[in-house]
């Protein structure tokens, strides 16, 4: 069977019409992981032993007549997502061992399912960081592209994805982790509405922003993803208590009249021409097909930088103070308590991973805490108001995904600065809360791919799905060739 | 601005990170960057008010009090260096 | 007399009666085997949430209004940033700027004054766990069982200048928490705890001195010893020119003295921030009130209503109010016999005096209020002598038998038999002529003897009533 950008509902008909079956399929995918990987790495663990028990419960669900969207879909799944039995490092020394024993609630929504896991997707540490290059294990490469980064921090997943080591794979976005790699690997990811999806199992970076969700081959099969994994959860209580409609239903309508806003500052200096240029150019063929687009401006996305870095820091500062070397993790040495801790923590976590505890905890250190945390907040305030404002005239907003495609490898990362400045396009979509979908709109000279970002009101992932399906149906995709 | 060694030292001790001291030299140079960038946020002149979040829960919302059986000790403990069913602590010095 | 003059404020933490933790399901009883008690969410393991309990949200309100407090109408968690190999998470979900309660107030007496304490604050937050030593391995062994149990804190302005005074609080405090059905105040189990904020000033001296915390604080009896220590200890320092220095002090009850923690407490930052994994909440007024209303019957009501409805004396109003469980087992008992005041009497009479005694213990009694009502039935109705109800009580305390078996088994029942009360009484009139005559020439006194001699004889056999009559009718023949 052809793998190559294989949608999940190719797979579904395949599977019911027992073309193949659950154990063939995940099947062929661990031979194409074992023939790709090597060199994109892109999985931190192949999990086959699972998948074949896996396929082959969901087999039974399937000759039962019993098969939903996701009965023996093999899926790819972030390494901060929590699986019981599943060993899950978070891309970090900290974790190397760590087995977590019980499940996230989507990895539960999933089982229900009866999914098949293939295995765990690279990272960055932590989620920390937007090239995979900061992963202690397995340092991705842009499928692309391998002297390029595939983004992050769910590049192991985007290009699994993308290279066709998975048909699909969840990821989390804390400031554009799911929406820039996806954008960087030519696939199609989606960060839902905060609330939209339960965080339980999910290990946490920066609560307030952190969102898990689907990057696959098209808007279509987030929808599919996405329907499956949503949902309030008594497990989080930031888990909204909202209807959950089925996000395939406004797929293929027209987008004829549709209000498409473009924020003057998302396209300023910085951002490079060639991505300015096929956003554009995306702008005017949904244009062509009845959009309107509509001019704005958001101010604060000036400060949106230093806002994001001092919420999410401070939250991850705090967050991460919980590995200690005692409870799970990496132990180091020490004959007391401060000792083992330090000794722990220093070893255990990477240079970035460091920087932000650092600096989390200078944001909320006593005299520095109105400065710069409750600034922050202030300014998420500020966002916010601006972002509704937008959507007074507008259905939804076009933005860049990131200010430039893929870079080299070693290009940006020893530069903590101008990587942070890198996450401009998106962090605050994060902000704000709301849902964004990052879909490829074209390709660079030298082949690269351009993502641009369609960012809709709080929970109207209907709509940007459907505005980004739109885009793709009349676009033509092309895999890498790996 | 440069950041001052004690700043660094004091966060490490709040963060409980220890570095050598060419760590220490470098982690100083890339703080003093991102905290240049962070302090941009000081021309925002907005203040904070907390009930303007929006993201209030009611009191109904809250979980019933109801007690669930716990977790089995052993399989909580699979990811620690335990005795007795608990966790091992080096001596906690006061 | 001293030229000091001390001021003291009180943290006092207590444990909610929550069926489960404050945020996981886990039960929130005390005990169990180590890490028994426990999951993923309160042993902070990555991934996990908090998900708020209700009913520590409604205690901590309960709480606010019996001691006056303001309920805020918004109010939202913090987490408080420390490392201890007892607290899993590296944080305390706790409450700082928009805590539940603010400013109330609560009324103590002290050797018969009456004196009004200001609450500054109540908060919701978690306990930690517990940490057993072995110093022969340099280890610590964690134990989780208690992370996670709900715990209010309640903060007061520094308005105590006694020890007295932070004794009569604590018990105040004790009585509301019971009676509001929100801490059972078990000092010994560590429910309810209390640190003493104690600082000295030069007598007029307007100024506050230079505080110090006492923590370690197990019972009443050594927080007396404590306050009184410190006092002694502060003025010492200041007599001898130097000066006391901010420091948080442990008390050490067997040397009866306070030693200061090596604790990097100067160095401490707790960076307070909003959690953001659990939502503030809003309270309509609909709810707060319906939580209001929902709060038992207070000590002070009781109290009023003993005396007003029963007649029951002040006195020993606030001696069976001052004890939660004295008072539930009045209750019971009166529910099952309609004479509070012979009750009363004989729960402070005889019932109390034995568990002062040490005969007793009211946490394992081993009969409750009906039966104990019933033996008071029995006496009131001349039944049983009240020789024998002392008898059966004591049976009772031991075995935990009802009073109509014991009295049943050892044949204890007044039986009326009119013809054994003649010929004891006749008996012993004939063999005490000297007391007869003394009675016959006016001297009523003696009367109590043959009384006395009459119901050592008869066992219970008449009721004092006949042996009375009979005495009487006999010796004025």
């Amino acid at each position: 069977m052809d793998l190559i950008r294989t949608n999940l509902r190719e797979l579904r008909k395949s599977l019911d019409s027992k073309e193949i079956s659950a154990a063939e399929l995940c099947g062929e995918y661990f031979k194409r992981i074992e023939a790709v990987d090597p060199e994109l790495l892109s999985y931190i663990t192949v999990t086959k032993e699972k998948a074949l028990k896996d396929a082959e419960n969901a087999q039974k669900l399937i000759d039962e007549g019993k098969a939903t969207a996701l009965t023996g879909i093999p899926l790819a799944i972030k390494d901060n997502i929590c699986i019981d039995g599943v060993r899950t490092t978070c891309a970090s020394k900290m974790l190397e061992n760590f087995i977590p024993p019980y499940n996230a609630t989507v990895i539960e929504k999933l089982n229900a399912e009866g999914y098949v896991l293939l295995g765990r997707t690279s990272m960055d540490e932590f989620a920390m960081g937007g090239s995979n290059q900061t992963s202690a294990f397995a340092k991705t490469k842009n499928p692309y592209d391998l002297e390029c980064v595939p983004g992050g921090s769910s590049g192991g997943s985007a290009a699994a994805v993308s290279a066709s080591l998975a048909p699909a794979a969840l990821g989390s976005d804390t400031g554009g982790s799911i929406r820039q790699p996806s954008s960087f690997c030519g696939v199609t990811g989606i960060k839902p509405t905060y609330g939209r999806v339960s965080r339980y199992g999910l290990v946490a970076f920066a609560s307030s922003l952190d969102q898990i969700g689907p990057i696959c081959n098209d808007a279509r099969d987030c929808a599919v993803l996405l329907n499956a994994i949503c949902g309030h959860d008594r497990h989080d209580a930031t888990s909204a208590r909202v209807d959950t409609p089925d996000f395939t239903e406004k797929l293929g309508q027209p987008i004829k009249g549709m209000k498409i806003a473009l924020p003057k500052e998302f396209f300023a200096e910085g951002v490079d021409d060639a991505v300015k240029t096929a956003v554009m150019s995306a702008a005017h063929e949904l244009e062509k097909q009845g959009a309107v687009l509509v001019e704005c401006s958001m101010p604060g996305l000036k400060y949106a930088i230093p806002a994001y870095y001092l919420i999410a820091c401070a939250e991850a500062a705090s967050n991460l103070s919980r590995f200690d070397g005692i409870k799970y993790g990496f132990r180091g040495e020490g004959r007391t308590f401060e000792e083992l801790i330090r000794d722990s923590r220093s070893r255990g976590f990477g240079e970035e991973v460091k920087r932000r505890i650092l600096l989390g905890n200078y944001a909320l250190s006593s005299g520095y805490y109105d400065a710069y945390y409750k600034k922050a907040l202030a300014l998420k305030q500020e966002i916010i108001r601006q972002y509704n404002q937008i959507f007074e005239q507008a259905d939804v907003i076009l933005t860049p995904t990131a200010p430039t495609p893929a870079y080299k490898i070693g290009s940006q990362d020893s530069d903590p600065v101008k990587m942070y400045q890198a996450d401009i396009c998106t962090v605050t979509v994060n902000i704000a809360k709301l849902p964004g979908v990052s879909t490829t709109c074209g390709y660079t000279d030298s082949g690269l791919p351009v993502g641009m970002s369609i960012i809709g009101k709080r929970f109207d992932e209907q709509t940007i799905l459907q505005c980004a399906d739109a885009f793709e149906q009349g676009f033509s995709p092309v895999a890498p060739k790996l | 601005m440069a950041v001052e060694l004690k700043t660094i030292q004091h966060l490490c001790e709040l963060s409980k990170l220890d570095y050598d001291e060419e760590g220490m030299k470098k982690v100083m140079g890339e703080m003093s960057d991102i905290i240049d960038l962070m302090d941009e946020i000081k021309d925002f002149d907005l203040t904070y008010d907390d009930t303007k979040d929006g993201n209030e829960i009611r009191f109904g919302d809250t979980r019933e009090d109801v007690s669930e059986e716990s977790f089995p000790t052993d399989k909580l403990l699979s990811n620690a260096e335990n005795t007795e069913g608990c966790y091992v602590v080096p001596k906690v010095v006061e | 007399m001293s030229a000091y003059f001390p001021t003291m404020g009180l943290e006092i933490h207590a444990e909610l009666l929550t069926i489960s933790k404050v945020f996981c399901t886990c039960s929130a009883e005390f005990g169990g085997t180590p890490n028994s008690r426990c999951c993923p969410v309160c042993s902070g393991l990555p991934g996990t949430l908090p998900v708020l309990n209700q009913k520590a949200v409604e205690y901590i309100i309960k709480a606010g209004y019996v001691m006056n407090c303001d309920i805020s109408r918004f109010t939202k968690w913090d987490r408080k940033n420390y490392f201890y190999p007892d607290l899993p998470k590296a944080y305390q979900i706790s409450q700082m700027p928009r805590p539940v309660c603010l400013s109330g107030t609560v009324n103590i007496n002290v050797n018969g004054e009456d004196k009004v304490i200001r609450i500054n604050r109540i908060h919701l937050e978690e306990d930690a766990g517990k940490l057993v030593h072995d110093d022969v391995n340099r280890i610590s062994l964690a134990d989780y069982n208690r992370c996670g149990v709900p715990l209010i804190e309640i903060v007061t302005e520094p308005d105590f200048h006694s020890a007295d005074e932070v004794i009569a609080f604590i018990e105040k405090i004790k009585l509301l928490l019971q009676y509001a059905g929100i801490c059972d105040c078990k000092m010994e189990q560590g429910s309810i705890r209390c640190d003493v904020n104690i600082s000295i000033a030069p007598k007029g001296s307007t100024e506050l001195g230079t505080r110090t915390e006492l923590k370690n604080l197990n019972s009443l009896k050594a927080i007396a010893r404590a306050i009184e220590v410190e006092i002694e200890r502060q003025e010492e320092l200041l007599e001898s020119g130097e000066r006391v220095i901010q420091q948080t002090r442990r008390f050490n009850e067997q040397l009866g003295e306070t030693t200061a923690m090596r604790s990097k407490e100067e160095a401490h930052d707790y960076r307070y921030f909003p959690d953001p994994d659990i939502p503030p909440i809003i309270f309509t007024e609909e709810e707060l009130d319906e939580i209001k209303r929902s709060i038992p019957e207070l000590p002070e009501q009781r109290v009023a209503r003993y005396v007003d409805e029963y007649g029951i004396k002040k006195a020993d109003a606030d001696i069976i109010v001052g004890d939660k469980r004295v008072c539930d087992f009045f209750d019971a008992a009166i529910a099952q016999y309609d004479n509070p005041k012979a009750i009363a009497n004989y729960i402070i009479g005889e019932l109390m005096r034995r568990i002062n005694l040490g005969e007793a213990d009211m946490d394992a009694l081993k009969f409750g209020g009906a039966e104990f009502a019933q033996l008071v039935e029995y006496m009131q109705t001349d039944k049983i002598s009240q020789a024998n109800a002392k008898t059966i009580l004591r049976e009772m305390i031991e075995n935990g038998s009802s009073p109509k078996d014991i009295a049943d088994r050892d044949d204890l029942w007044i039986k009326e038999d009119n013809d054994l009360l003649a010929k004891v009484v006749d008996e012993i009139i004939a063999n005490n002529p000297k007391p007869v005559e003394q009675y016959k020439s006016g001297d009523q006194k003696v009367f109590g003897f043959f009384m006395g001699q009459a119901n050592k004889a008869l066992k219970g056999a008449a009721s004092p009533k006949a042996i009375q009559e009979y005495i009487r009718k006999k010796l004025s023949e």
